[in-house]
């Protein structure tokens, strides 16, 4: 029991002192995951919005793919990542490997379906209604997207955020297509998942309160969001 | 605008609407469109407004089938008004942002729209708080600022107090009459139908017919 308090204690100690190493994890968790979802949500919620609204064989179908790969995990998305980014794999030429912008794409690719499938879902619910007025006024197809885009924007960010929660917090895809290194790759999920092994408490302990924070600020900027907006 | 309808019809799935519906709605008239519940009226104007294009027959707007530059030059005032999550004042002015007017125009047509409906007051207020009545009038407050040539209005003033159902009669009649534009408009109420509309088309289901 011992080294577990003198295991927080030390923790502690690391968070306050601004120790380099454990901010420098702490801010390469934050710009990866950050620039995935910003990536995800710029391409994927026009695209889905587009998608979303317009009637055609197959919605159903579509709505049932999108859930599926909602609950991908988050291995399987390493693997094909690893695949194709290895030396031998079809995008081994770009030697990405090993490198955050493997693990930005690999984040990237386990966060889309879950933005896409919220997104598409909420379209076809409330968007059309909103797609229909855009329509009556003179908009065209691209300012009718948009339009419904802005009148949603308070869901479609609370998909984000909650992108970015599922993001920052994933081990699995990171740790394969990033490797883990040290100065480089090295996220909060994944320095944890290796302490852990090592019995090295005091850092882990350290990154999971501030991953735990992250967590709480999330979901208090969510909550004082959805206030604000229930308020409009 | 004048817009003729020639052997139109409409089913969903097994069910017949409207069957070779043959009318002609002039150009700077108030038509009413009046029926029993069911008869088809508002897919009609869903049809004319281009939200539906799932029918048989031909629909000609000024000889020329329906085209994009026409989409342009209509509008359409639901019974229930969707009203942007933006202030009173956005909401007016968004028909001219979509066609790129300049903003000095844009200002000032808006602000002359906004004092006409007399709701200086409101006009940094969100919209869709409005109650029912201040909801129809921005709705066609915002319908009719872009000076469309065809205005389709499906039951707009059912449900809202009498005095906004009064300022919305005289503000389609003037519009109608002053700028010389097409309105066809959904009411189930005869004095307003005997009053605001020029001609009175009822709508019976399989076929349409009776003018006054």
């Amino acid at each position: 029991m011992d080294y577990i308090i003198a295991g927080f204690w030390k923790a502690l100690d690391l968070i306050f002192s601004g120790d380099a190493e454990l901010w420098g994890i702490v801010g390469l968790s934050l710009r990866v995951s950050g620039s995935a979802i910003v990536i995800a949500a710029l391409v994927i919620i026009p695209l889905f919005t587009f998608i979303g609204l317009r009637s055609f064989r197959g919605e159903r179908v579509l709505s049932r793919v999108l859930n599926a790969m909602m609950s991908m995990p988050s291995v399987v998305v390493g693997l094909l990542v690893s695949v194709c980014l290895s030396r031998r794999g079809p995008l081994g030429h770009l030697q990405l490997m090993y490198t955050p912008t493997a693990m930005i794409i690999a984040q990237v690719i386990l966060v889309s379906p879950l933005i896409a499938c919220l997104t598409y879902e909420m379209v076809k619910h409330r968007g059309r209604e909103i797609q229909k007025l855009g329509q009556t006024l003179g908009a065209s197809r691209i300012q009718s997207t948009f339009m419904v885009i802005s009148e949603l924007k308070s869901e479609l960010f609370i998909y984000t955020v909650n992108g970015f929660s599922r993001a920052i917090s994933e081990v699995g895809a990171v740790m394969m297509v990033g490797g883990n290194i040290k100065g480089d790759t090295r996220v909060i999920t994944t320095t944890i998942s290796m302490l852990n092994s090592m019995g090295d408490y005091a850092m882990a302990f350290a990154l999971g309160m501030i991953l735990i924070v992250i967590s709480l600020l999330i979901n208090s900027v969510l909550y004082t969001y959805k206030e604000k907006r229930a308020d409009v | 605008m004048e817009v003729r309808l020639e052997q139109v019809s409409k089913r969903y799935g097994q069910k017949l609407v409207f069957e070779n519906l043959n009318e002609t709605f002039e150009s700077g008239k108030i038509t009413g469109l009046v029926g029993d519940n069911g008869a088809g009226k508002s897919t009609l104007l869903r049809l004319i407004a281009g939200l539906d294009t799932d029918y048989t027959g031909h629909i000609y707007y000024n000889g020329q089938p329906l085209s994009k530059p026409l989409y342009q030059q209509m509008t359409m005032v639901f019974q229930t008004p969707y009203l942007l999550k933006r202030s009173v004042y956005d909401n007016i002015a968004y028909p001219l942002q979509l066609r790129h007017r300049p903003s000095a125009e844009i200002k000032q047509k808006t602000d002359a729209m906004i004092a006409r409906l007399g709701i200086e007051k409101l006009a940094k207020q969100y919209a869709h708080k409005l109650s029912g009545g201040e909801s129809q009038k921005v709705a066609l407050a915002r319908a009719l600022i872009f000076e469309p040539e065809l205005v389709l209005l499906d039951e707009p003033m059912s449900g809202i107090d009498a005095a906004s159902v009064s300022f919305m009669e005289q503000m389609i009649q003037e519009y109608a009459r002053e700028y010389r534009k097409t309105v066809i408009m959904i009411t189930h109420n005869a004095r307003q139908a005997e009053e605001l509309c020029d001609r009175i088309v009822h709508l019976h289901g399989a076929s349409t017919g009776g003018v006054c």
